[in-house]
């Protein structure tokens, strides 16, 4: 994404430091802002739920420690997977208004897959069964994703029709399929997906070395592009400029992957699994006050001298990453993603140049039912349960965390980031409100508020660039 | 004139080709069909209804003030002796009870109260259900420490009923600082997944320093478990919840969630059904078995009701549901260690 | 010059009950340019279209070389090697020239990814020929003037060695000097043997630009003539009384 902009620092002279700085490093100014605007929310939430009750984060509250961040991450994975999605869908002039109630069916469907048919069949804990049921959920999000876009590319009726349509019948599917019951618990080892156990956590060392990999990658990513352009003798950025974007890349890298390890499992379930594995709990620890682990006189206490592991990070986060990388790629690399950005800046011209437009809006729909049914399987993994209302409403969510993220409902413009880090804001403010307690009506209230004031701002600023 | 009415519900309804000749009609009008329990319900009155040998009809508002208030124009245009409603939102039902005592037919509310003098309320006791979740959490779960209120949503006036039963019960321990409230929400929508993500932040702002968790239903109290479990804490912190789902039941065979109030559907079906044949045949209001009055309603509006007791289950009663045949053994002890709880021997 | 590159054959189609084309024959051979003129609504446009593949024709044959294609959507016409610059200057506007140069036929490393590098060389190469003073391979089109878009929109033709060019009003949107440019290179591409279908209204640019000259009227062929053998006043009386020039007959 980061060399799709044109470098011309030397035909521009007399201008600010900051414009210069933002030229050679081909930052966008939207993704920048909203940044600093997340930071802003973060800083805010820690100051005042500290007001509240101190704790040990960044300035005293509970919004900037390690653990918040790690449940932060693992909160916002189930949405941000579809807002890449819905960034294509958008982007192509089309929108989804069925993935909250596709949510709910499919995850249903997956629930019925593993705990009414196959449990009983096989014995529960069967490895086949988190296999199939993880495999019912992608393949039948995708299937119903490809219907959505095959009724509105061959047939012709409008997306936002042929999907609201989908809200509507796809949660009376989703009721059908289980007669409404609550599917509960899921299979041990599809619940490690949703990132509530043990299991799921990646520990310090494989979180090092996979935050190693990646500044790697960064790095390696910016060389070649470099190379390329050497090749061809284009303008290149500036060699600061590079080693300061390798340099903030790695940066935001490490210090994500520092704050997950410094999370400690739970105090119970080190305990559980020091009994389990036979563990020696480290004496001086268990014998203050004879309580549970950790415990000191009732007060929960920070383990350092006694027996820790660290989370590292949390199999959702991963995928999420995974999936953003990936989509990014999808979006930047491939035809298919320049036919869809094609599409939404003129479909009649991408028509016109020979692109089979009806079947680049099945791809996308389906995309779009894939990935939600990679979510599905998140979200009750995480909930370890699975009901007809799991995804209700989801669908306002991922389009506002895209359209916060800067994705045009007018089409054609729009980033996987930039969604993304649209999904982390919405979910950071209602955690943080959550933090505070603060009343359910009042987190609509802001949200619905962010949502329109980030598109203004985006707006008043596009207007003002022009 | 019974004739007269009959022969004009057969030429106004042109969907009804049923004889309406011999038998009363009971209609009802139902919110939703979105949650499991409704069809256990229907089933139920329906049962009766045609034991009875009168007619049964219905409508499914798809949880829409709008359609319900067509639905229930439908019904009247159809003449029963009864209409059983459900009201979707229990202020906008109003002008449509009215137009049902104006016909001269006889109106039940059911499950969810509507205020209206002339009508019969019928449901089990909700501030009961809030009172039994405080008790049984008093009496078997913890009575001191720090509480955390997950509550239903802010629109559903059960959410506020069953609240007002759960303040009453603790208030005595609030005031004296046995009990100390550290959390206290509404939940969008009685969500799951929402309430998962309530009780996280809830345990984070507390250092995991929460002692029990009142959840005001089964739904809700899965989410909370969810939280607990990730911070090793399910069964440890001892959780309430309602309606008595399968998932929830097991998870209180499984020690992870303390106790399910259990409103049996069917116990109230079978009354709303009797109760509605007995309107039918002519037995007055006050004169019909269990009756009682009450005006604890938002506008203080006094009613004939009839009020069931729910059933708390733990532990130690789960068989009451095995042998209700409201659920399996199997299903209630699913993962749950052999000789850990009597009613799974 | 014997088998012309393009015929078309009693071509009819109708929108609505309409005829927008009735019964028109046309053809094209190597190195010519032919005009079509006509009013707003002639048919002119429509007829063209059918070529390209962006409508169907419902009656009538088409003869590629002297051999029938079939050709009902632009990837059809694109194979035979049909190229078509619109009169609204079809670029998507959020994608960089180097993009729309390419679009629909990108090109890809050998991992299967796109090669924008190597387009953008290819682009540079291309537009280096064609406008000199063109920089801004990486800025989205929307931020081209017209004259720099409607060089993107013939550098894609030339760029995938159309044989049989169609120029819808190519020079609407220019000022004159890139109007200049843009006849120069209708030369350049006549030398290089293409035939060109070009649909103007300006009536001197087609006398000064066309070999023949196809004159359309309410959705039937006037008539065709040679260029060289009529003036400007004989082709108006074409198009505004649908009459025939008595020497050009």
């Amino acid at each position: 994404m980061k060399d799709s902009k044109t470098t011309k620092a030397s035909e521009v002279r007399g201008e600010g430091m900051l414009t210069r700085f933002l030229r050679a490093t081909e930052l966008d100014v939207r993704v920048l802002g909203m940044v600093g605007a997340l930071l802003v929310i973060w800083c805010g939430f820690d100051i005042a739920s500290g007001l509240k009750i101190p704790n040990s984060g960044l300035f005293g509250g509970s919004f900037l420690t390690p653990r918040n961040i790690w449940t932060l991450l693992v909160q916002t994975s189930s949405i941000a997977v579809m807002t890449t999605g819905m960034v294509l869908v958008i982007v192509m002039r089309q929108i989804d208004l069925s993935v909250g109630s596709m949510l709910s069916m499919v995850a249903v469907a997956g629930a019925v897959v593993q705990v009414f048919e196959l449990g009983p069949w096989l014995g529960v804990g069967h490895p086949i069964i988190w296999i199939a049921a993880v495999a019912t959920c992608l393949l039948l999000g995708a299937a119903v994703g490809a219907f959505n876009g095959f009724l509105t590319a061959y047939l012709q009726i409008p997306s936002f029709i042929v999907t609201l349509g989908g809200l509507i019948a796809y949660s009376g599917v989703a009721f059908l399929l289980a007669s409404g019951v609550t599917i509960a618990p899921m299979d041990r080892t599809y619940s490690i997906i949703g990132g509530g156990v043990p299991q799921a956590w990646l520990g310090p060392t494989w979180s090092w070395l996979l935050a190693l990999a990646t500044c790697v990658l960064i790095v390696l990513g910016i060389l070649n592009s470099r190379r390329q352009r050497q090749k061809f003798k284009f303008p290149l950025r500036p060699v600061w400029a590079e080693v300061f974007l390798a340099a903030t890349g790695s940066a935001i890298v490490l210090g994500l992957t520092k704050v997950v390890n410094s999370y400690p499992w739970p105090f119970m379930l080190i305990k559980d699994y020091a009994i389990a594995h036979h563990v020696t709990i480290p004496a001086g620890v268990s014998d203050r006050n004879g309580n549970a682990i950790c415990m000191a006189g009732g007060q929960v206490v920070r383990c350092v001298d006694g027996l820790i592991y660290y989370t590292g990070y949390a199999v959702p986060v991963l995928i999420t990453v995974v999936v953003g990388a990936a989509m990014t790629f999808v979006a930047s690399r491939t035809k298919f993603g320049r036919y869809v950005y094609a599409i939404g800046g003129n479909p009649e011209a991408a028509e016109l140049a020979g692109i089979n437009t009806r079947m680049v809006t099945v791809k996308v729909f389906a995309l779009m039912g894939f990935l939600t049914g990679l979510s599905s399987i998140i979200a009750s993994a995480r909930l370890d349960a699975a009901t007809n209302s799991l995804g209700q409403s989801n669908e306002l969510y991922v389009i506002a965390a895209a359209v916060i993220g800067g994705t045009s409902l007018a089409g054609g413009v729009g980033t996987v980031y930039g969604a993304m880090l649209g999904a982390l804001t919405m979910q950071s403010i209602q955690s943080g409100m959550q933090l505070l307690n603060l009343p359910a009506a009042f987190q609509n209230i802001v949200v619905g508020t962010v949502l329109v004031l980030a598109v203004f701002v985006d707006q008043f600023y596009r207007r003002r660039v022009k | 004139m019974r004739k007269a009415l009959t022969l004009a519900a057969l030429m106004l309804a042109a969907t009804s080709h049923y004889a309406l000749a011999k038998g009363k009609l009971i209609a009802v009008s139902w919110k939703t069909f979105q949650e499991e329990r409704w069809k256990t319900d229907e089933a139920a009155i329906k049962a009766v209804v045609e034991a009875a040998g009168d007619k049964y009809i219905s409508t499914d508002a798809q949880n829409s003030a709008q359609k319900q208030a067509a639905d229930i124009e439908g019904l009247i245009a159809q003449k029963p002796d009864v209409i059983i409603v459900v009201p979707y939102d229990s202020d906008a039902i109003l002008p449509s009870i009215k137009a049902i005592n104006d016909a001269g037919i006889k109106a039940i509310s059911y499950d969810v109260q509507f205020e209206d003098p002339s009508a019969l309320y019928m449901s089990f006791d909700n501030v009961g259900v809030g009172r039994l979740m405080a008790k049984t959490m008093l009496e078997k779960g913890v009575s001191k420490g720090n509480f955390a209120f997950i509550k239903g949503d802010k629109g559903d006036p059960n959410a506020t009923f069953l609240f007002s039963g759960i303040q009453e019960v603790l208030a005595p321990s609030i005031k004296s600082g046995k009990i100390k409230v550290v959390c206290d929400t509404f939940t969008d929508g009685w969500k799951p997944n929402n309430a998962q993500k309530e009780m996280e932040q809830c345990l984070t702002a507390n250092n995991n320093k929460v002692d029990a968790v009142i959840s005001e239903n089964d739904g809700m109290a899965s989410g909370v478990v969810a939280a607990l479990t990730a911070q090793g804490l399910a069964g440890q912190v001892p959780v309430t919840g309602q309606d008595g789902d399968k998932a929830a039941l097991n998870r209180v065979a499984l020690g992870t969630q303390l106790v399910s109030i259990w409103k049996d559907s069917r116990i109230l079906g079978k009354a709303a059904g009797e109760a509605a044949v007995a309107l039918a045949d002519g037995t007055p209001m006050n004169k019909l078995k269990g009756v009682t009055t009450f005006k604890n309603g938002k506008h203080h509006v006094p009613m004939n009701a009839i009020l069931l007791a729910p059933d708390p289950i733990t532990k130690a009663n789960l068989s009451d549901v095995i042998n209700a045949k409201w659920v399996t053994k199997a299903e209630v002890c699913a993962g749950v260690p052999a000789g850990s709880v009597a009613a799974c021997k | 010059m014997n088998a012309p590159l393009v015929e078309m054959r009693n071509i009819s189609v109708s929108f609505g009950g309409i005829k927008a084309v009735d019964d028109v024959s046309i053809d094209l051979y190597p190195g010519e340019v032919v005009g079509l003129l006509g009013h707003n609504g002639a048919g002119k446009s429509t007829l063209i279209k059918i070529l390209s593949g962006a409508y169907r024709r419902d009656s009538g044959q088409i003869f590629i070389n002297g051999s029938e294609a079939q050709i009902s959507n632009p990837r059809d016409a694109k194979a035979y090697g049909i190229e078509t610059i619109y009169q609204a200057l079809a670029l998507a506007d959020n994608v960089d020239a180097a993009a729309n140069l390419f679009l629909g036929r990108e090109l890809m490393t050998p991992w299967g990814t796109l090669d924008d590098v190597a387009m953008e060389a290819e682009a540079r190469k291309v537009m280096a020929r064609l406008n000199p003073n063109f920089k801004r391979f990486k800025e989205p089109a929307a931020s081209l003037s017209g004259g720099q878009r409607q060089s993107v929109a013939i550098a894609r033709a030339i760029l995938f060695n159309a044989k049989i060019l169609i120029m819808d009003e190519p020079t609407a949107a220019l000022g004159p000097h890139e109007t200049q440019m843009v006849a120069d290179l209708i030369q350049e591409l006549k030398r290089q043997g293409l035939g060109i279908f070009l649909i103007d209204h300006d009536i001197h640019s087609v006398m000064q630009l066309c070999d023949r000259a196809s004159v359309m009227k309410n959705g039937q062929l006037v008539g065709t003539v040679n260029v060289k053998d009529v003036t400007e006043d004989d082709l108006l009386g074409m198009i505004i009384l649908g009459k025939n020039p008595e020497k050009a007959a």
